[in-house]
């Protein structure tokens, strides 16, 4: 029968080697931080008639003006087209920011319905604002605030019932486990450069509280087939339960993968950029769980006995 | 045998009362209704599935006080009132912002214009109606303006302060010296007359005056319950919001995103149970058809839920509803494997899903109490979309675990009274079924 421990040096080689990748590409090259962290305004039209990029393009720089400020202008399902710019640097406060934001934007609007539909009245018009964000710099820095306060209570939270349900070692493990999840997610969308919203936080915390269910199902079998073993090493301990709980393992996954990935597939943008995270965050974390956590733990066990012994 | 049969489908048709309930309500009589998700309003949905406006104001001032954010939202209130937005909501978030959610707004520059700004208050002496609006007054003749007032409070007490008066609410007004003067010469000339305080042209108290008050301080008394008085001397003083408002954040969300979203997202859930039930179908046999039937009971009490308790639903609120129903068989799918594991052993049906329930409960609760930390931290640490995911997942996961644990072993039990010995309704090949069987005696 096949023996994860056999090959723990690989799965946690594996492990290691991404987790030293993602650490260096958040510190290389950080997030592509969207709206919502940045600041700016970001807004998404539906043109119901032909258009182009570029002409688009055009009306928003005459709306921004001399005073360029960065923009972005992206199409996509054909008749939307997602407008992105920033902050003019010589705004100072935040009533300047914000009749900024809300002046460009109707600009913007006008200019768009002047050129593709003139002739339109009210809400029969072919260019309509479907969404709008207009986010200033400071709410962003709000928001990385509190996302990793939300993070750090969560993580203390459960080392603190992982340590009281188990034994320190199994504790360690679990949050070991976690971390591991979480920054290889980050460090993918670091490498990636997938763009990182509010959303993103809830998708973290969501991995951070059920990527940890796996291991600690494993945990639990271990905790009971210790308490009847003999003579077996916690080696063997750890290999045994692995496997008595990799059904489990499989279809737990499988079943939590079937319907947060029916919500990506038929989901609009918004809610596909909030499952992704979690899709990709379930399968690190049963990587993790089932090859990492119980290597580990027995890894660990067995070599604080092997010390005594020679002491 | 008969007994279970009774039971089962007992059970079944309670679950399918539930679910009926949970889907399109239940009305007693006119009175005693319970609302199900498809019923008018059964379900209060977030602006990112109805469409409409978020806007974010910040105060413009160091660390203000409490009782200036409160003002400021009761002056937000009243004006939203004002304007007809009923269904607008105005909460306060973290220190020094305030969060209003207005339905169904396209037109963000006008909303951002009309709440932001210093309302205008005026005290006037006459005042013409409106011929189009019966809410709304033009001021013919001003006394003074919200300006002139520097503090409104509200007292109780008794009026002329003596111990035998009766008490009431009343409401201190503090004015500027320019205040006082033009009032001192209203009230010299109005006596026995009312004096209309108008806000955003609309009357909001019109108190006689007793006699002519020539001080800083004056009183307005009436019939007031705390409430009003408070609502009222924050009004007066919205004259005067302590510091400017900015907006820091401003979305908007068109109905037909909106629509498109739910619909997408409604869509997906539905395929994703029926997947789900497929799957546990197909694994676990009957034990997976008694899980099924559990996780329809679980959609039945989260709709209910859903529907009666207000919960603010959110696009990612419905993922987390959709998130949940795989993490709801996951209870089943620890406890199933645990009782094929003791089948294998050759245990009686009987004991093995008792065995199979005693081992697994501990992994069962263990492993969502992580999950739902996370859940409650988002819940209460979060704001918009985020806190309505955090709902959901909480509501989803303690619904799950109770689906899982209570209602599929009561099902399991009739199942075991109906005598059903085929290993393979269990989920156990023949052949494994002969190996491990020798295998546990050798």
């Amino acid at each position: 029968m096949f023996s994860i421990m056999k090959h723990k040096w690989v799965f946690m080689g594996i492990s290691f080697a991404l987790m030293i990748v993602s650490v260096i590409s958040l510190i290389v090259r950080g997030f592509n931080l969207d709206t919502d962290f940045a600041g700016g305004i970001a807004v998404t039209y539906e043109i119901k008639t032909d258009f182009n990029t570029e002409d688009v393009q055009k009306i928003v720089d005459e709306a921004l003006g001399s005073h360029q400020s960065p923009s972005s202008i992206q199409r996509s399902n054909n008749d939307e087209v997602v407008v992105k710019f920033g902050y003019e640097n010589d705004l100072k406060t935040e009533a300047d920011r914000s009749a900024f934001s809300l002046d460009r934007v109707t600009k913007i609007t006008t200019a768009l319905q002047e050129k593709y539909d003139p002739n339109a009245s009210g809400d029969d018009s072919k260019v309509l604002l479907k969404n709008q964000d207009i986010i200033s710099p400071s709410t962003g820095q709000d928001l990385a605030r509190s996302a990793l306060w939300m993070s750090i209570l969560a993580c203390i939270a459960i080392l603190f019932y992982v340590t009281l349900r188990f034994e320190f070692v199994s504790g360690v493990v679990a949050i070991f486990a976690l971390v591991h999840d979480v920054l290889i997610l980050l460090g993918l969308y670091s490498i990636m450069q997938w763009s990182v919203d509010t959303n993103f936080i809830a998708a973290i915390l969501t991995v951070l509280g059920y990527s940890i269910n796996n291991t600690i199902v494993i945990m639990d079998r271990i905790r009971e087939n210790t308490r009847h073993a003999r003579k077996e090493s916690y080696s063997e301990i750890a290999d045994k339960s692995i496997l008595q709980t990799m059904n489990r393992s499989l279809n737990t996954t499988i079943t939590t993968l079937l319907t947060i990935g029916m919500v990506y597939i038929l989901g609009v943008k918004s809610i596909q950029v909030f499952a992704l995270p979690i899709i990709i965050g379930i399968v690190i974390g049963f990587y993790s769980s089932v090859f990492v956590a119980g290597p580990l733990w027995a890894t660990w066990r067995d070599s604080a006995v092997n010390a005594k012994k020679k002491a | 045998m008969s007994r279970s049969i009774v039971k089962f489908m007992a059970i079944i048709l309670v679950i399918a009362a539930i679910t009926y309930v949970g889907i399109a309500g239940l009305d007693f009589s006119d009175k005693v209704k319970i609302p199900g998700v498809t019923d008018e309003g059964g379900i209060t949905q977030g602006l990112d599935l109805k469409g409409g406006t978020v806007i974010v104001f910040e105060a413009d001032a160091e660390n203000p006080s409490d009782d200036d954010m409160s003002t400021v939202i009761q002056t937000i209130r009243k004006r939203l009132d004002l304007q007809n937005y009923t269904e607008a909501t105005v909460t306060r978030q973290g220190s020094d912002k305030i969060r209003v959610e207005l339905p169904d707004v396209q037109d963000a520059n006008k909303a951002v214009e009309t709440l932001g700004a210093t309302a205008q208050l005026v005290f006037a002496e006459t005042v013409t109606q409106d011929p189009s609006d019966s809410n709304k007054v033009t001021v013919d003749k001003q006394v003074m303006t919200g300006d002139q007032v520097k503090d409104a409070t509200v007292e109780y007490g008794s009026s002329d302060g003596k111990s035998m008066g009766k008490n009431s609410y009343r409401i201190n007004l503090t004015l500027t010296d320019e205040g006082r003067a033009a009032f001192a010469e209203a009230t010299g000339r109005l006596v026995g007359q009312p004096i209309y305080i108008v806000m955003d042209n609309s009357v909001i108290s019109a108190p006689r005056v007793n006699s002519k008050i020539d001080s800083n301080t004056c009183e307005i008394t009436g019939e007031f319950t705390a409430d009003e008085a408070k609502a009222l001397a924050a009004n007066i003083k919205s004259g005067r919001i302590p510091f400017n408002l900015n907006q820091v954040e401003v979305r908007t969300v068109s109905a037909t995103l909106g629509e498109e979203a739910l619909d997408n997202a409604v869509k997906a859930g539905i395929i994703g149970l029926i997947l789900v039930m497929l799957f546990m179908l197909i694994c676990y046999r009957l034990l997976g058809f008694m899980a099924d039937i559990a996780l329809v009971s679980y959609i039945g009490i989260v709709l209910i839920i859903l529907a009666n308790c207000h919960v603010n639903l959110t696009l990612p609120g419905i993922a987390g509803i959709i998130l949940s129903v795989g993490m709801a068989v996951d209870a089943n799918v620890v406890i199933f494997e645990r009782v094929k594991e003791e089948l294998r052993l050759g245990k009686t049906v009987r004991s093995a899903v008792d065995a199979g329930f005693d081992r697994a409960l501990a992994a069962v609760i263990d492993s969502n109490v992580t999950t739902i930390i996370s859940a409650v931290i988002l819940w209460v640490l979060g704001t918009g979309t985020i806190k309505g995911f955090g709902i959901t997942l909480f509501i989803g996961i303690v619904v799950s675990m109770i689906s899982a644990i209570f209602v599929t072993k009561f099902l399991l039990k009739q199942m075991i009274g109906m005598n059903v010995k085929n290993l393979w309704l269990y989920g156990i090949s023949k052949k494994s079924q002969v190996e491990e069987v020798k295998g546990g005696k050798a």
